[in-house]
């Protein structure tokens, strides 16, 4: 399955962006990279995907948004985990594997 | 999501939207920049790189949108762009914005207006816990006319009745005299039961209310005063309590001071003063026990009806009939006991006036509302391009709707906002004219605004619920006149509306159509408001024109009370009664310094005037003795006159003689009748004959027939004549006095003069209720003649209203038509045939307008039926007038757009084309 056609499932994009950051604040490039890093390049997220995501999760409160520099001295806008983000993070990634487990098991039985 | 952070983005991207606009720029080119950054550290050319990156990027302004589609207040934000799309369009169209609001905003005003006071009167709760509990308690017995309760009675159903948490009462004096060091005045004084009070949750703030013992014959002499007595008498002296006042001569002990906020259950009386009531604990009912008329309010149980009260109560008093003397049982005989909620009690008879004044308002708002939506309409059908243009660039169909019903919002939003100042203006000056009771500086109109509710109107204001309604009603508005058009008008063939010369040939019929039927609509509600004020006119004349059997012209009144023990003397059993000999003497004092007063004609003392109030006395017809039986007694109202009465109020004598100086207490006892009673009781021939009149508890006097004066209406102008009779103040001395004096002068001029005469012949004695007759006659109507007046503006603005939707529909159809009028002129048309052509159209929807609007006055002016004097509700003149004038003033509007029409310029239609 080549990683383009892989759909991202609605909630998942939010989950890795939120994984993504929890490691340390990253900009919207940064983020990009880093999912793709963490999921061995089979996600892919476009602008026209990451940044309304980012611009939500921002408004929902998970993630503060603020300007810094950037590794090429860019002046770039960088996103952080809340604290309520963190508690988020860590409530969907319960769900997600609870999900993935019946899933798998599902998908086992014959 | 975290509602607090929502609203927090809510704000934020509301308040700062062009700051997070360019963030977000900034963001995006950072991106592709750092994306570029990528490709040329990749090895790629700078410009090779730029071009890659933002076609990765997938173009900014793309990302930009699908970014702002997820921002909270999206849809908030479309909202606010239709708002400011409406906004320009108002304003681009200052002339209709102005109709529309200026027709809406007095709608919505006068309805403001006439809904603040049936909420005042009607609708909010009385100030006392529980209200929904407490019931006035009114018998009705139909042989003496008694609302109200026998003492006696009363005390027995305080104690044997089981629906009632408390069984409270009252009695009033609403004239006593109060002397003391700032000189004789009048205090209203109101004796309650001890419960009264605490019944309706009173608490005072200074001293106590009476003790549970206290409210029986010769209790303690304890007073309780008014806030406002306390502050205006004794100028808020907080050490008031233990000190006494002279009430009729008799000194009462201050022991309680009541709240600013409490508020006696009857609003046309505002006692000053609350004494205990002398109730006697025995229930026996005879003819030698004093009984006074007590009426009750009570509080039920929880959880007991006022149907369940009320039958307890009637077969309580129907049981108690036995307990009455013999002789008097014929009073009591089929009494009615009904219980009526103490709100409705209050208002009474004010409430029908008020909500047959809601529905003309409300009819005059529809209108407004039909004039806007056909204003709407006309420009819906001119919009019909834009509306097709925004459609064919993708607006959708709710889009236009909402658009248009933004624009409707706003429009009645404005219409709301100046309604709500017209009913503050109103409500304000309706409170200012009841906060300065009438005094002749007082302006005329506060005078009208005043009178017609009394005390009542001081509690009308614009509240949060009066608020709500004009809310309310603004939105109604919008919906009335809004969604008729923003449906019919983006309902639309996208083609055919672009081809914009096809579509100026003939207008949508369906719109025609709707807009033909709502000023059918219009016409007929002002035909039927007219109708219905035609009949209040007429219904206002006639009770004018009724033979008052006065004159009321130059004639200035006022009244003082014997009351208390200077004019008293003990009577066969020991108790103070009002002396006759200490009353002539007053009088005979009295009168001679009125008559010499410069500027009188004559005067005269009376015990009541005309219109004023009469109360009715036993009389019988045959021997005077033994005592008539009970049962035989029958009942009019006496009332005692000197000689020149009938000179100063202008009756005149019909038959036999007036009274004089020569009816003295030594004479042969002497009366004159009214013509009802020569005609009820003698069939007309009076002279001379004899009747008897109660003098005693069950004694009864002669008296000789001499006279037959004209009928006077007394107890109000709208009453009917009953029989009466008169007799000579000399010979039967009346404690309470009504000066009436007829003048050569403004008889207004004379009010000092006359009070300074009283205040010579006894110092302590205070003279009030100075009015001339004219302002007595004129206060009797001014309920009658305000809704009158309400009524008929409200029927010429529904007129002019409609007239201006005349005006409005035709001279829209013409500007549609001005090709058509050139084509017909050019076939050869005279112009005087297009005035004509169009008059014609207008006369046939204002003709169908008519027939609805009198079938519409025939099916409902029935409603009125209570309000009309000597007049059908179903009278062809006030009809026919009110369907002439409609059609007329329509008529009129027509021929505006029609001449409009015939001066079409043949030419430049040609050319245009």
């Amino acid at each position: 399955m080549s990683p383009s056609q892989t759909n991202l499932l609605q909630g998942t994009l939010d989950l890795l962006i939120l994984k993504s950051l929890n490691t340390g604040e990253l900009h919207g490039l940064g983020v990009s990279r880093r999912i793709d890093q963490i999921t061995r390049g089979t996600f892919q997220v476009k602008p026209g995907s990451l940044f309304p995501a980012l611009h939500r999760l921002e408004e929902a409160g998970w993630l503060i948004g603020f300007w810094g520099e950037s590794e090429n001295n860019r002046r770039a806008r960088f996103y952080r985990l809340t604290k309520a983000g963190e508690r988020q993070l860590g409530h969907e990634t319960e769900e997600w594997q609870k999900i993935a487990a019946a899933m798998t098991n599902a998908l086992k039985a014959t | 999501m975290p509602l607090w952070s929502r609203l927090n983005s809510l704000a934020r991207n509301l308040v700062r939207k062009s700051a997070i606009e360019s963030d977000l720029e900034d963001e995006l080119q950072t991106y592709a920049a750092q994306l570029a950054d990528e490709k040329i550290a990749a090895g790629m050319s700078t410009s090779e790189a730029r071009r890659t990156a933002l076609a990765e990027l997938g173009g900014i302004e793309q990302v930009k949108q699908s970014v702002r589609d997820r921002r909270t207040g999206t849809s908030l934000e479309l909202l606010w762009q239709d708002a400011r799309y409406a906004l320009r369009q108002l304003v681009r169209n200052r002339a209709f914005t102005l109709t529309a609001v200026i027709t809406l905003g007095l709608g919505i005003g006068a309805t403001t207006s006439i809904f603040s006071a049936i909420y005042a009167l009607l609708l909010r709760p009385l100030p006392y816990p529980d209200a929904g509990r407490l019931m006035y308690v009114s018998a009705q017995t139909p042989r003496s006319h008694f609302e109200v309760l026998a003492s006696q009675d009363f005390v027995a159903g305080q104690t044997s009745t089981k629906s009632f948490e408390q069984f409270a009462g009252y009695y009033y004096f609403y004239n006593q005299n109060l002397t003391g060091p700032g000189g004789p005045s009048r205090v209203t004084s109101v004796n309650v039961t001890a419960n009264f009070l605490p019944m309706l949750g009173a608490v005072p703030q200074l001293g106590r209310l009476f003790a549970e013992d206290e409210d029986r014959p010769a209790g303690p002499p304890v007073i309780i005063i008014s806030n406002h007595f306390w502050r205006t008498y004794f100028h808020a002296d907080p050490t008031v309590l233990g000190k006494s006042i002279t009430i009729n001569g008799k000194r009462l002990t201050v022991i309680g001071i009541l709240p600013p906020q409490f508020s006696f259950p009857d609003l046309t009386l505002e006692p000053d003063v609350y004494a205990a009531a002398d109730l006697d604990r025995d229930t026996t009912i005879a003819i030698d026990k004093p009984m006074i008329g007590i009426q009750p309010i009570v509080r039920l149980r929880p959880g007991v009806s006022a149907e369940h009260a009320q039958a307890e109560l009637q077969a309580f008093y129907m049981a108690r009939l036995h307990k009455t003397a013999a002789e008097l049982r014929s009073f009591f005989a089929g009494r009615k006991i009904s219980l009526q909620p103490l709100q409705r009690h209050i208002v009474g008879d004010n409430r029908k006036p008020l909500f047959i004044l809601l529905a003309c308002v409300a009819a005059v708002l529809l209108i407004a509302c039909v004039n806007v939506a056909n204003l709407q309409l006309a420009r819906a059908v001119s919009r019909r391009h834009e509306t097709a243009l925004r459609g064919a660039l993708g607006a959708s169909r709710l889009r236009l709707i909402r658009q248009s019903l933004v624009e409707s919002l706003m429009l009645s939003s404005l219409a709301g906002v100046l309604g709500l100042l017209i009913a503050f203006a109103i409500t304000a000056l309706v409170r200012n004219a009841a906060a300065f009771p009438t005094s002749p500086s007082s302006s005329r109109i506060a005078q009208l605004l005043q009178l017609p509710f009394g005390k009542l109107s001081a509690s009308i204001y614009v509240d949060g619920w009066v608020l709500a309604f004009t809310i309310g009603l603004a939105v109604l508005s919008t919906f009335l006149f809004g969604l008729v058009p923003a449906i019919s008008g983006t309902r639309l063939d996208l083609r055919n509306a672009l081809q914009s010369a096809a579509m100026r040939v003939t207008q949508a019929r369906e719109q025609r159509l709707l807009r033909h039927g709502l000023l059918v609509v219009e016409i007929a509600i002002a035909v039927l408001l007219l109708a219905s004020a035609g009949l209040l006119v007429r219904s206002f004349v006639n009770v004018m024109r009724y033979d008052s059997g006065f004159d009321a012209s130059d004639t200035l009144t006022g009244t003082t009370l014997l009351f208390g023990p200077r004019y008293q003397h003990p009577d066969d059993h020991g108790n103070p009664t009002p002396s006759p000999d200490l009353i002539r003497i007053f009088i005979g004092n009295l009168l001679p310094r009125l008559q010499a007063l410069p500027g009188v004609q004559s005067a005269a003392i009376a015990s009541a005037l005309p219109l004023g109030e009469v109360h009715d006395t036993a009389i019988t017809f045959g021997p005077p003795t033994p005592p008539p039986p009970a049962a035989t007694w029958e009942t009019a109202p006496g009332i005692s006159v000197t000689p020149d009465y009938f000179r100063v109020v202008g009756n005149t004598i019909v038959q036999g003689r007036s009274f004089s100086s020569n009816d003295t207490a030594a004479s042969p006892a002497v009366a004159i009748v009214n013509r009802a009673l020569a005609i009820h009781y003698f069939a007309g021939n009076a002279l001379g004959k004899r009747f008897n009149w109660i003098v005693g508890r069950d004694q009864f006097a002669p008296l000789t027939i001499v006279g037959i004066v004209n009928d006077v209406r007394h107890n109000g102008l709208e009453q009917q004549v009953q029989p009466e009779f008169y007799i000579p103040e000399s010979q039967s001395p009346s404690d309470t006095l009504n000066i009436a004096l007829r003048s050569t002068t403004d008889p207004a001029l004379l009010a000092n003069a006359m009070r300074k005469a009283v205040l010579a012949v006894d110092p302590q004695q205070p003279l009030f209720d100075i009015q001339t007759m004219d302002q007595r006659v004129s206060s009797q109507v001014a309920q009658r003649r305000l809704i009158m007046l309400l009524i008929a503006c409200f029927a010429l603005l529904a007129v002019i209203l409609s007239a201006v939707g005349v005006y409005g529909v035709f001279a829209y159809s013409v500007s549609q038509r001005t090709q058509e009028m050139g084509i017909r002129l050019a076939l050869g048309a005279s112009r005087r045939g297009l005035i004509g052509l169009i008059v014609a159209q207008a006369a046939r929807l204002i003709a169908a307008g008519g027939v609805l609007g009198i079938a519409g006055a025939f099916l409902i002016s029935r409603l009125l039926t209570s309000m009309l004097v000597g007049v059908n509700p179903h009278d062809a003149v006030s009809f026919s007038l009110a369907w002439i004038l409609m059609t007329a003033v329509a008529l009129l509007a027509s021929t505006i757009p029609a001449s409009a029409a015939a001066r079409t310029d043949l030419v430049s239609v040609l050319h245009t084309e």
